[in-house]
């Protein structure tokens, strides 16, 4: 088990710093000057020692000093409220591993123990003087959380959350979740600081930010939260204007921009790129499942229109896995017109392109309509994917 | 003459340009372009001139000058705030005026590529200074971005007159002009007192002004204060190499160790900003 030796003049401080090693699982010992650390250390094998600057009879620096001539190579945190650069330097000659100012907040401090401790997570490639694992605890508070409603889903050590939005007008939260499907998470916030704030403790997938928020620059703001997400899709929520946006806000690093006074038209394409892609069309081995039409008669040619477009990429996936077949299953789709006709039309040359049969599960409305059309008619029909199975299939 | 001697000299001249307000300060050539593709574009462009100033610490210390706002007390002020005070008007005058002069681009490479450097470090810190803030969840961040800008500010000015100076004696008296490391050396011995002389006389107070002294150290009785952002973020600045002059490596990690705990920088963070901070400024003067 590791032993943590404190050594600090304020017997309050040892407490507090004990605390916290023992907390940690480990061992410690505590001595109340230089003179008593150096004697500590040649009683015992310590892992790390946590060093004040200011002590009677014997500083920090020059224990650490004795430590080092005498060959102890044990890390050395220093815990001080000495903040002038030419102490702290000249402690850096020495060998001190880490540094915490007083008053510091607990976190902080098992964070540099256990990182010196047990190695840290190990960073980067930069040659800059920092822990090798997060470390820095803010000193300060971080405001508070999301204004809006969310539905996160637990991933890992973060919550994952699907929209992230950054808007100063309440109303443009409200209109785009009533826009959004209720399996798809979003948190909104008025504020870049709140944004800021909650960008640290969650994971998003998409980030969408107003680019026209008092006093704030949007393109600094996304860079911003770029650093805290650096995985998100970056999306600029933009007032439509006479000029084409577009091309600026990609050089300030947007991959998107979604135009306001945006629409559910909108708001589908926008979910087709990020979202939907698996929800409409998905795949289980050599089985696609169309998923069900849901909405105003309308809206049925962009339905389709969507399926066309997300056929190719998951076909080339069953083909990649060197399927001789592929079923697709339709029976969610509605039969009604020749829409889905000519969509199975295109499947079946695409399929045929890259060597496969094309089989079709639908219901008896589906058969009769497939039977209807020249291209279509020879297609294997099942009622099930039991059934297309069973054909051995 | 010797770099020290030159140095004193220049001090005393601009000295008593900025007491007599006769300072003038051209605009370096990449600024000037952009200010004059946002008149071009006339009140559409209007929108984009908080970039033009957030890149030229000297327009920046213009705007603060003019602006009716003014930091008050617990609230910091921001260059968005500035030019809001200004208004429309205010902000073309001072970009009008801007192109009256451009910047001489020096003869010498290692000359002209130390101006460059010079800009993009006032950028870098500012940068730095605010995202730090910003990230750490700490209010101030575009106060922290101006102050941060503008603590060189004296090296700009400076800066403007050596080139001045060498395109008289290159081009009027076809003489040799001095060398890149006297160059760099005069403007290290000078920027200083000129640039608190700069920021007196303009009335440029408060933490920008505090940012300016000379061996800025941090203040521990303010964590998130605006000096200690700038004390933090011109250190990474000058150990990833966006700066002009000698570094004393001791005292940059020494810095950055001590930030680190006093601001409450994430290191996850501090990586990812400085992994990206030489490709954010380099190459914005060219």
């Amino acid at each position: 088990m590791p032993f943590v030796l404190t050594v600090d003049d304020s017997r309050a401080v040892r407490t507090i710093v004990s605390k916290q090693v023992r907390d940690l699982g480990f061992e410690v010992a505590e001595a109340e000057d230089g003179v008593q650390g150096l004697a500590r250390l040649g009683e015992n094998q310590f892992d790390l020692v946590i060093l004040d600057v200011t002590m009677p009879n014997m500083d920090g620096p020059t224990m650490l000093a004795k430590m080092r001539d005498a060959g102890n190579a044990t890390p050395v945190i220093m815990l001080t409220s000495e903040s002038k650069r030419s102490v702290v330097a000249g402690a850096m000659k020495s060998g001190i591993t880490d540094y915490i100012l007083k008053p510091f907040k607990p976190e902080e401090l098992r964070c540099k123990i256990l990182s010196v401790l047990q190695g840290g997570a190990g960073g980067g490639d930069e040659d800059v003087v920092m822990a090798s694992s997060p470390g820095g605890a803010p000193a300060a508070g971080i405001a508070a959380a999301p204004t809006a409603t969310a539905s996160p889903r637990e991933g890992g050590a973060k919550q994952f959350v699907d929209v992230f939005l950054v808007d100063d007008m309440e109303n443009v939260h409200k209109r785009l979740r009533s826009m959004l499907p209720q399996h798809l998470s979003m948190n909104a916030f008025a504020s870049a600081q709140s944004a800021l704030s909650a960008a640290r403790d969650r994971v998003y997938r998409v980030v969408i930010v107003d680019t026209e928020i008092p006093d704030v620059s949007s393109a600094v703001l996304a860079q911003q939260l770029k650093v805290l997400q650096p995985h998100a899709a970056f999306v600029a929520l933009a007032l439509r204007t006479a000029t084409d946006q577009s091309k600026d806000l990609k050089d300030q690093g947007f991959a998107d921009v979604l135009y306001k006074p945006f629409t559910q038209d909108h708001v589908d394409d926008f979910l087709v790129q990020y979202f939907d892609n698996q929800e409409s069309l998905t795949s289980e081995d050599n089985v696609l499942r169309v998923a069900p039409f849901v909405g105003k008669p309308e809206r049925l040619e962009r339905y389709f229109g969507r399926l066309s477009q997300l056929f190719p990429n998951v076909l080339n996936k069953v083909a990649s896995a060197c399927y001789e077949s592929v079923v697709v299953d339709v029976g969610a789709a509605p039969p009604q017109g020749e829409r889905l006709a000519k969509l199975m039309i295109t499947v079946a040359g695409q399929a045929r392109d890259m060597g496969m049969e094309l089989s079709v599960i639908g219901t008896g409305e589906t058969q009769k309509l497939l039977a209807g059309f020249e291209e279509t008619k020879a297609i294997r029909f099942f009622s099930s994917v039991q059934e297309a199975r069973s054909a051995g299939i | 003459m010797g770099a020290e001697k030159l140095a004193g000299e220049l001090q005393q001249i601009l000295l008593k340009r900025i007491a007599s307000d006769q300072l003038v300060v051209p605009t370096i050539p990449a600024v000037q372009q952009r200010v004059q593709e946002v008149l071009r574009e006339g009140d559409s462009g209007l929108r984009r001139a908080a970039d033009v100033f957030q890149q030229d610490p000297f327009l920046s210390a213009r705007a603060l000058r003019a602006s009716p706002s003014k930091a008050v007390a617990g609230k910091k002020l921001a260059l968005s705030e500035a030019l809001n005070g200004l208004g429309p008007k205010g902000i073309r005058a001072i970009l009008v005026d801007s192109t009256s002069a451009k910047m001489h681009v020096s003869r010498d490479a290692e000359i002209a590529a130390a101006i460059e450097k010079t800009w993009e470090h006032a950028v870098a810190v500012g940068t730095l200074a605010r995202d730090v803030l910003a990230l750490s969840g700490q209010p101030d961040s575009e106060a922290a971005y101006l102050a941060g800008l503008m603590h060189d500010v004296g090296k700009v000015v400076v800066a403007s007159i050596l080139l001045e100076a060498e395109r008289q004696t290159t081009e009027l008296y076809n003489r040799s002009w001095i060398a890149a490391r006297d160059w760099i050396e005069v403007v290290q011995l000078s920027h200083r007192p000129i640039g608190l002389a700069l920021a007196e006389k303009w009335h440029i107070g408060g933490e920008v002004l505090a940012c300016m002294q000379a061996d800025l150290d941090y203040d521990n009785t303010d964590r998130t204060s605006l000096v200690n952002a700038v004390c933090f973020a011109n250190a990474p600045a000058k150990k990833v190499g966006v700066y002009v002059g000698p570094v004393d490596a001791d005292d940059v990690d020494a810095i950055v160790m001590i930030g680190r705990s006093l601001i409450g920088v994430n290191d996850d963070i501090l990586r990812t900003l400085l992994k990206s901070l030489k490709d954010r400024v380099e190459g914005l003067f060219d």
